[in-house]
């Protein structure tokens, strides 16, 4: 291992190293799905896989809102109570006008989601308010916001339009409806990340956010951008949650940041801001909604599932730790070599020179 | 002179006094029944797991860190207790096992915190979670309330019918952490790393042993507030405490703890506690839900940081020039290291001999 590392140029280590992230999920994904394919005999069914696209659907639309707000060094705890209050306020205008476009709905949702996700970002950037702080905070208040709006009452599925449920019980092309949107802002969320300037500007606020102002970049406004993104993507969630559980509460998506957060910091996107990719973070959204299927279908309690994930979360964060510090150090080491190696050919090239 | 006089007056436990006078006088408005001794002393009890739980996590903000899985070690130490005196162990020796369990937790985030030097945001975020799923599988459906009635009384009882036990435990509490975080060499370590790591490692605190220790303290405060928990609720469940991490944290940035780690005391952090429960006193008796209720805890959650700045900023633009004023006519001597380096800073940018 040490000794290929040797061979291989420092941005190759670095971008081999990505690639190990994304291969790593992928093997933990093949042993998970080995394991409940023995176990359980009707996890393998197509009917069972599909279910499995509905849950990693509303993870992934909502986690790569929250991958944008990683990147930049920050976290948004409020997207359960974000996607809570958008599906609560989607049902209910859909009870009441049932001919209404779906689309307006759609909008409706994300507008909803936009607006709490502009309260969050500007609490950060403009109070400087510390973002686990700030949307601990908008987590309890959009929540309370929640219950103001029910009154403790819910909207039935019976209550919402066909066309609007069909969303989680048709399919295209194999695949559920609900899953297409989660395909699409995947690509979207992944192009936009990889080759917009505004993109860029994230993972550039995140590596060094000092670095980062004097490169002339708006720190402050892209934070706030990169929260407004989340919001909308939550509020976006919220409407795919009322299509998928149409019998909506007040507490409905309670604890949900926990599953988006668990993808996310699975798929490898750094705690600390600066590194991640989207396909890692749908990867980590497929493993964490396959084991937590597996669970269901070997009956072990709901509380299982919750502690695995908090462990997930933690072994994920101690392998990357462990690999970055292992990785800074092959870094070091290799840059020490090149420039040690510089150096002895200069002085031979001085010696050269020197002698005839 | 004058202004001098106003920073001093602008000390944030002052500010917390008032408000708290100032709920108070509009919860006696809503209710005659407020200003009674009775109410006075009993109006804290059912917030002293909170505060207890707000004095270990103190320690852990001002060391630098964040440990947001403290209510979900409370649960896993109550059903712990719970499930020990279920099979047939002395209640005092299974709180005990409470205690011990509660650290255990603290100790496995510390860990993970100072010795693998991970973040403590992630870190405290799995083990909120995980914690909080173990304390179902130890103690799933049914909670176990069949308690002794003097175990119960350190939650809901009285001496000589008049003085809740619960309110000596947490001042007790305060007092003793006040010592530890004020008084000892432990706790000046903390304010060390909290304020500057590497240069507190460099100068030879033991960096990672006191970070490890502040988050076993945190962990045991919450068996503490666990224990207390079940004395005043009378019965254990694995959902105890849910929902409270809003007001813990409440407490301990409105008491005036930089999130940033280096500042803070134990006084403000007792004082915000006092005026959280008398928020949420005075809410009751205006008839808001407990849902209304979050919303106005929330966003004084937000006014606190927002209110700290602000007063932060304005005496780094009003305290300078008094500072330097007072200096160059030699009345005062700015032992104060903080304000030295910024008059000194601002020395060096004016012309001398005007």
């Amino acid at each position: 291992m040490i000794g290929a590392v040797r061979a291989l140029k420092p941005q190759q280590i670095a971008a081999a190293a990505f690639r190990l992230r994304e291969i790593g999920i992928v093997m933990a994904l093949g042993v998970a799905v080995v394991f409940f394919w023995i176990r359980a005999p009707n996890f393998m069914t197509v009917g069972n896989w599909q279910d499995i696209a509905k849950d990693v659907a509303i993870v992934v639309v909502v986690a790569v809102g929250e991958t944008m707000v990683v990147l930049t060094r920050n976290i948004d705890l409020s997207v359960g109570s974000i996607v809570g209050l958008s599906a609560y306020i989607c049902a209910d205008v859909y009870a009441d006008h049932n001919g209404a476009p779906m689309v307006l709905i759609a909008l409706l949702a994300v507008g909803v989601g936009c607006g709490l996700g502009v309260v969050n970002g500007l609490l950060v950037v403009v109070a400087r308010i510390p973002a686990i702080i700030a949307t601990l905070a908008t987590l309890s208040i959009y929540r309370g916001l929640s219950f103001e709006i029910t009154h403790g009452e819910q909207i039935s599925a019976f209550q919402l339009p066909d066309s609007f449920l069909n969303l989680a019980s048709t399919k295209q092309l194999g695949l559920p409806t609900l899953a297409w949107f989660a395909v699409v802002v995947a690509i979207v969320g992944s192009a936009f990340l990889r080759w917009t300037r505004w993109g860029r500007d994230f993972y550039a606020i995140g590596s060094n956010p000092e670095a980062a102002r004097f490169a002339g970049i708006p720190a402050g406004r892209r934070v706030i951008l990169a929260f407004t993104l989340s919001g909308a993507l939550a509020g976006l969630g919220g409407f795919l949650w009322a299509a998928r559980f149409p019998n909506v509460d007040a507490v409905a998506a309670t604890d949900f940041e926990l599953d988006v957060i668990t993808a996310v910091v699975i798929g490898g996107v750094n705690v600390f801001g600066g590194s991640g990719t989207i396909l890692g973070v749908v990867l980590g959204a497929v493993l964490v909604a396959t084991i937590q299927d597996g669970f269901t279908l070997l009956r072990l309690s709901e509380f299982w599932k919750m502690f695995f994930n908090g462990a997930a979360i933690v072994v994920a964060v101690t392998i990357d730790a462990l690999v970055t510090r292992r990785l800074q150090d092959a870094l070091r080491r290799r840059r020490a070599e090149v420039l040690a190696a510089r150096h002895a050919e200069a002085q031979a090239a001085a010696r050269a020179e020197g002698s005839p | 002179m004058k202004r001098l006089l106003l920073h001093l007056l602008f000390r944030w436990e002052l500010l917390l006094v008032v408000a708290i006078v100032g709920v108070s006088i509009w919860s006696a408005h809503l209710s005659p029944f407020f200003f009674t001794r009775v109410n006075l002393l009993d109006l804290a009890t059912p917030y002293v797991f909170i505060g207890l739980l707000a004095f270990g996590l103190t320690f852990v903000v001002i060391a630098g860190e964040i440990d947001i899985s403290v209510v979900s070690t409370l649960a896993v130490s109550v059903v712990t207790f719970a499930q020990l005196f279920d099979h047939g162990v002395n209640v005092w020796v299974a709180a005990v096992g409470g205690l011990a369990v509660a650290t255990g937790l603290g100790l496995v985030n510390g860990a993970l915190v100072g010795i693998l030097n991970l973040p403590s945001l992630a870190v405290t975020l799995g083990t909120l979670a995980a914690y909080q799923g173990l304390a179902f599988v130890i103690l799933s459906g049914e909670g176990v309330a069949t308690f002794p009635q003097n175990y119960l009384n350190i939650g809901g009882g009285y001496i000589r019918n008049e003085l809740p036990i619960a309110l000596v435990v947490l001042l007790g509490a305060a007092l003793v952490l006040g010592i530890l975080l004020h008084a000892t060499r432990f706790g000046r370590y903390v304010y060390a790393i909290g304020s500057n790591r590497e240069a507190a490692r460099l100068s030879g605190v033991p960096a990672s042993r006191v970070r490890v220790t502040v988050f076993m303290l945190s962990g045991f405060m919450a068996g503490v507030a666990g224990m207390t928990y079940v004395g005043f609720f009378g019965s254990a469940r694995a959902d105890a405490g849910q929902g409270s991490l809003l007001d813990v944290v409440t407490a301990v940035v409105l008491g005036g703890v930089d999130i940033f780690g280096g500042s803070g005391s134990m006084l403000g952090v007792l004082l915000a506690l006092i005026l959280v429960a008398v928020l949420r006193n005075g809410m009751q008796l205006a008839n808001l839900g407990g849902d209304t209720q979050n919303i106005v805890i929330g966003c004084l959650l937000l006014a606190a940081i927002i209110a700290g700045n602000l007063i932060r900023a304005a005496q780094a633009g009003a305290i300078k020039p008094a500072l330097l004023r007072l200096r160059r006519r030699g009345v005062i001597r700015t032992d104060d290291a903080p304000a030295a380096a910024v008059a000194a800073e601002f020395e060096s940018q004016t012309p001398k001999g005007r």
